[in-house]
């Protein structure tokens, strides 16, 4: 298996709160990583550190052999600019761009970062709306769309850079119940066609089923890591076993 | 009616200056204001510095009296002062321009406040760099948040203009009054007031189409 993510020993502190303590993890091509914990325990900070969106104070990051960080000392902005462009982000609150419609949302960056030609870029719209299922969307405002049809603009628009990796900030948090399935299945449907993807979710079937690694984290550590298997059924700690009753209680 | 047209007459040949007064003006200090509001942003200590005190003392000091500034005060700067003496037309459109600019960029910093920063963060995720982000993403937001404000401003300004009379530009109101010193009949004023009235009338239409338009 090929590794196109490795973290060593990373820390961040906002101010006094120490975040991210000694963090390391890896992730292999193809690999759907859950990151399940409560909140406050750091899960977003760690993704927000992997695309440069937080500066980490110390540590090692890694994409595709290329070093994003260094033992703390970042890469120079082209080359930052270089390795965060082979990853794309959905976030919770979606952010789509609230002035241009869905067709271009998801056309600014490949025509103003990649200066696709039109044509090309045409299929890729419609073939990627088709995709989320939105086809009949592409001429909506966002404004006019449900939270989850939102959430499957903003995956769509992430593809149309053509990723290596997906990073999911709790792409279902922000949605009402009953539609966070339509966006669960675009991203089910992701990790059957391989993609390389990190998830920040509470959505503890989705970790279950869909994942084949689950890092649980707490307090700014990685406590426990592993299969969903094993951190589902057989969790070491206590700590994982009070998680995982609380949140399956109030599911 | 013969009466209406002998007032109006001179007044429309003082509608052209009022006109260009407002023109210029909004031209020069929506660029400047951006200009400032950015600069206001900026992380260089110094620059950041000048453009708060720049926009303190625009909008901390009558209107009024920078325009007497600049018109007789300037020239008496020692050293300097001859090179910035400027004759009345000019003078009254930099100082509009300046206090303006500095209004606009109090009104467009608080339209980027309003702007969420998940949306600098889709930009940057997505590998816009920052002026791409600036111009595709912000912008456009930002003016539909300024709108109102803008609008708001710019009807202030149409009024403001009547204020250059004092360094003896020759616009609607300096015809105004000299037709009612004239015939001891305050008729001209009403006159003026109708053009004033007119000349919102179309702006107020204007900022409604631009309005409708950046409606998301």
């Amino acid at each position: 298996m090929n590794q196109v993510i490795k973290v060593t020993n990373l820390n961040k502190s906002f101010e006094d709160n120490h975040v991210l303590k000694d963090i390391s993890f890896e992730v292999n091509q193809g690999d759907v990583v859950a990151v399940i914990g409560s909140s406050g325990s750091g899960k977003s900070t760690l993704l927000r550190c992997l695309i440069d969106l937080e500066k980490a104070d110390g540590g090692t990051i890694t994409m595709d052999g290329q070093d994003l960080l260094r033992d703390g000392n970042f890469a120079p902005p082209a080359k930052t600019r270089e390795i965060i462009g082979k990853m794309g982000m959905v976030f919770q609150h979606f952010n789509l761009f609230p002035h241009l419609t869905v067709r271009q949302n998801l056309e600014l960056a490949p025509k103003i970062v990649r200066k696709q030609d039109t044509g090309a870029m045409v299929k890729h719209t419609g073939a990627l709306l088709g995709k989320v299922g939105l086809e009949d969307k592409i001429d909506a405002m966002p404004g006019t769309l449900s939270g989850g049809e939102k959430q499957r603009v903003a995956i769509a628009r992430a593809l149309m850079m053509e990723p290596d990796i997906l990073l999911f900030d709790e792409p279902t948090s922000a949605l009402d119940p009953e539609l966070t399935g339509e966006v669960l299945n675009v991203m089910q449907e992701l990790a059957e066609e391989h993609m390389t993807m990190v998830v920040v979710t509470h959505e503890m079937g989705f970790a279950r089923s869909v994942a084949n690694k689950v890092l649980f984290m707490d307090g700014g550590i990685i406590l426990e890591e592993g299969t969903p298997e094993a951190i589902f059924e057989h969790p070491k700690s206590e700590r994982t076993k009070e998680f995982l009753q609380s949140i399956t209680r109030k599911e | 009616m013969d009466y209406f047209m002998s007032v109006l007459i001179p007044m429309v040949e003082g509608l052209g200056v009022t006109l260009s007064v407002f023109a210029i003006t909004l031209v020069a200090s929506i660029p400047l204001g951006f200009a400032f509001t950015l600069m206001a942003r900026s992380r260089i200590k110094i620059v950041k510095g000048f453009a708060e005190v720049y926009i303190y003392i625009l909008r901390g000091t009558p209107l009024l009296l920078q325009l007497l500034f600049v018109y007789f005060g300037l020239p008496l700067i020692p050293g300097i002062g001859p090179f910035l003496t400027f004759n009345r037309f000019p003078a009254a459109c930099i100082a509009f321009g300046l206090n303006y600019a500095a209004y606009f960029a109090e009104i467009f910093r608080g339209g980027l406040l309003a702007i969420d920063k998940g949306q600098y963060e889709a930009a940057k995720v997505l590998g816009l760099t920052k002026a791409q982000t600036m111009i595709r993403v912000v912008i456009p937001q930002m003016i539909r948040v300024c709108l109102p404000s803008v609008s708001n401003e710019t009807i202030t300004l149409v009024k403001d203009t009547a204020l250059v009379t004092i360094i003896g530009v020759a616009e609607v109101l300096h015809y105004a009054k000299a037709a009612v010193n004239r015939d001891g009949n305050t008729f001209a004023f009403l006159v003026a007031a109708g053009i004033y009235l007119i000349i919102n009338f179309f702006i107020t239409l204007v900022f409604k189409k631009l309005e409708k338009k950046y409606d998301f």
